[in-house]
């Protein structure tokens, strides 16, 4: 691969549908089509926005946003709870018309996805007319709105892709990225985040072409390690190829309670159920953690997360739990109360160390699997721990 | 106190003893040195309250008494020092040592020798004999199995069994066990099995190497005490309390594949394959395949990252009974064939996930047992 020189430059598309939750509700009700609609929880239980259409986004409603809020700015929108099977048999559908243009396809989330379309001008075009089909085929065939952002690269695509929104198309030439992205404000690059794009705001550094001409020096104070890589980035520059699975580096669950928590026991019952999905997802990829994190929300929204590294790898809930329960107890102090809960596990990889002594673990090794297959079979609620099934009543 | 020695001995004497200088103490007293005058000659002593430390070294006596002093600064400003001579004495009144060597001079502050834990020496030559060299290979041999970390704490030890004419120590961290034993000149006095600190044991081995007079071992169970004598230096650790793991039961009885390889030849195919490992959980894999009749085996020994790449040593080997894959982490392997001086080794598998034993081919008195990595597919 030799994008950055030009030699051969490929052809990346980046497709990402408009408002997507929301556009498939129009579709199924078509009476609410054009109106302000929120697709999210429940504002009483401290839902949040999962998707807005562009109506409601002009009040200034956005995904992420909690549904109270959001309803304070949009009295009259129309509010829906969510059609799951709808949007995943939608995006099912989306992406199958993007796999009749190449099989370097990578789904990056239910509603987008990129393609590499690198030497398929002989079949269907170049880039840029293989984009305006694909956001044709989508808009006409399932009625869906969609953006489009073609570049050399993924980076830049999604950039585009982003500033194309809504119903747009983005086409930015090879060896234009710099230029394209110099003037864009440093929050549309990858890997900076509220945190760092507030550091660089104090150093005067605004935009994505400030930010690449920052010495190697000031890049490393500020990135460390991923310095070269941001200074890269900023210039426009990503190899990182198109339809290559990348392979995760950590998984985690969180649940936010309608009501603040104030019961340790509450809490724990939560983390053994959040134990029991990650190590079932660990099992089932054949992976074991080395990192278990835990992750806190109090009522006055200060998030905190704590970790422990094991000695040994795991994928056993047994163990995942006990780490996470060490953490909330050291953690917990008396009248403490809780608004959100995570659990995460991290340092993934596919070996593990057996033990000399350790005649225990293997039989609870054995259990697990045994559990896991019966779930297979009957489904997730087929075999529970008993003192999971309390907290189903509730 | 007036004492006079010369720098080098000074110098060694203090390398040794400070071994065992606590280097995070409560206690101010044992991050000094203790010095005092011994029957014309300067004894130097340090204890971290586990491991303690005493060494003679040649000196002149003019006046008894003793002092201890800040380790870490007095060995600095020794080490500094000419090769010369130098003269000590202690101002009583304000417990300050006063140093001098050819144009050199320091004053020490120090804190009084009676608030200074006792180190005992035994007297009496009792215990068992071994000569220096043995000994030191047995602990190298074995003490690097044990554990570090602290959540075992017989793990961190080393078994030592005494019985008949014979020495044996073991170590196990949980994922492998090191065993080696020695034949002694005469019986024991009598059977006795300790566990006594890997570091004391290491320890041994470190201020031993000039050793060539045989090392005394002496046992005192009774005060759950281990000693060292050696001619100039005594070294005394407490015993780790508890039992250690009923290690021949984790030693296989059977194989069912045994492949002999060129010790230093696998050696570096492990050491060449970790740098491919080490950004992939450490895991070496061993593809053993028997050759025809008895002849043409082979050892291939990988590691493979998927971001940076992948190695492969392929090594003669004489391989009876079945092919086998097998993996362990390269930091287990590496260390166990750097500790064989055979130049060739056996390595007995059974399956992929029981454990592999290693032995020096033509050496019974060591063995060791490696659980392998498990890797899902």
């Amino acid at each position: 691969m030799n994008s950055r020189t030009g030699i051969h430059p490929r052809s990346v598309i980046h497709v990402d549908l408009d408002a997507f939750f929301a556009s498939v509700e129009e579709l199924l009700d078509p009476s609410i089509a054009g109106l302000p609609i929120i697709v999210g929880g429940d504002p009483a239980e401290r839902g949040v926005v999962a998707s807005a259409s562009y109506a409601a986004r002009a009040y200034g409603v956005h995904s992420a946003m909690p549904m109270a809020q959001a309803l304070r700015l949009c009295p009259h929108a129309v509010v829906r709870h969510g059609h799951r099977e709808a949007y995943a048999s939608y995006s099912q559908r989306v992406m199958a018309i993007l796999a009749e243009y190449t099989p370097l396809l990578e789904q990056v989330s239910i509603d987008e996805a990129f393609l590499d379309v690198t030497g398929c001008e002989q079949l269907f075009g170049p880039p840029a007319e293989i984009a305006r089909r694909i956001q044709q085929r989508i808009l006409s065939e399932l009625g869906l709105p969609s953006s489009l952002g073609v570049a050399s690269n993924k980076l830049v695509a999604k950039v585009a892709s982003t500033l194309a929104k809504p119903r747009g198309l983005l086409v930015v030439p090879s060896g234009e990225e710099a230029a394209f992205l110099a003037p864009l404000p440093i929050e549309r690059l990858w890997g900076v985040g509220k945190v760092t794009a507030e550091r660089l705001h104090s150093l005067g550094v605004q935009t994505i072409g400030q930010l690449a001409a920052l010495p190697e020096q000031q890049m490393k104070a500020i990135f460390g390690s991923a310095a070269a890589e941001m200074h890269r980035r900023a210039l426009g520059i990503d190899d990182s190829p198109v339809g290559v699975e990348m392979r995760r580096k950590s998984i985690s669950q969180e649940h936010t309670f309608p009501r603040d928590v104030a019961d340790i026991r509450t809490l724990q019952r939560y983390l053994l159920e959040m134990s029991e999905e990650l190590a079932g997802q660990l099992r089932k990829e054949g992976e074991c953690a080395r990192t278990v994190v835990l992750k806190m929300r109090y009522p006055d929204f200060k998030t905190i997360t704590r970790r422990v590294t094991l000695a040994q790898p795991t994928d056993l809930t047994e163990e995942i739990y006990a780490q996470a329960t060490a953490l909330l107890q050291r953690e917990w102090k008396k009248g403490m109360q809780v608004r959100l809960i995570g659990l995460g596990v991290t340092g993934l990889g596919q070996a593990r160390q057996l033990a000399l002594f350790e005649a225990s673990m293997p039989r609870l090794a054995k259990l697990s699997r045994a559990v896991d297959e019966i779930r297979s079979k009957y489904g997730e609620r087929a075999i529970r721990r008993a003192s999971l099934l309390k907290h189903d009543d509730e | 106190m007036k004492v006079s020695c010369l720098q080098e001995n000074l110098a060694k004497g203090l390398a040794i003893a400070s071994r065992a200088v606590a280097t995070r103490s409560t206690l101010p007293v044992l991050s000094n040195i203790l010095m005092a005058t011994d029957e014309g000659r300067l004894k130097l002593s340090a204890t971290n309250l586990e491991i303690g430390i005493n060494c003679w070294i040649g000196a002149k006596v003019e006046e008894d008494g003793a002092i201890t002093v800040p380790a870490r600064l007095l060995t600095d400003f020794v080490n500094s020092l000419p090769p010369e001579r130098i003269d000590m004495q202690l101002v009583t009144r304000t417990q300050t040592l006063s140093l001098k060597c050819a144009n050199y001079e320091a004053n020490i502050k120090g804190i009084d020798a009676q608030e200074f834990p006792l180190i005992v020496a035994l007297s009496e030559d009792t215990g068992i004999s071994l000569e220096p060299p043995i000994l030191r290979e047995m602990i190298n041999q074995v003490s690097f199995a044990a554990a570090l970390d602290e959540s075992r704490p017989v793990l961190t030890g080393v078994l030592a069994e005494l019985s008949g004419t014979r020495l044996t120590m073991a170590a196990a961290d949980g994922f492998r066990l090191s065993v080696r034993y020695t034949e002694l000149a005469d019986p024991v006095p009598e059977p006795a099995s300790v566990i006594i600190p890997a570091r004391a044991l290491q320890e041994v081995a470190r201020i031993s190497a000039d050793e060539e007079n045989p090392i005394r071992m002496i046992i005192a169970p009774h005060r759950s005490q281990v000693f060292f004598r050696m001619t100039n230096i005594d070294l005394v650790s407490q015993l780790v309390e508890g039992n250690f793991p009923d290690y021949k039961q984790i030693v296989p009885k059977s194989y069912i594949t045994r492949t002999i390889v060129d010790t230093a030849e696998f050696l570096k195919a492990v050491k060449i394959a970790s740098f491919f490992a080490r950004d992939a959980a450490n895991i070496i894999r061993l593809r053993i395949a028997p050759g025809e009749a008895g002849l043409g085996g082979q050892m291939t020994v990988m590691a493979t990252s998927v971001e940076l790449g992948d190695n492969l040593t392929e090594l003669d080997a004489a391989v009876e009974g079945e092919p086998i894959e097998i993996a362990f982490n390269a930091k287990y392997l590496n260390e166990v064939l750097s500790v064989i001086t055979k130049p060739q080794v056996a390595l007995e598998t059974s399956a992929p996930s029981s454990p592999g034993v290693i032995r020096p081919v033509g050496d019974e008195t060591f063995v060791h047992v490696v659980m392998p990595m498990h890797i899902a597919r």
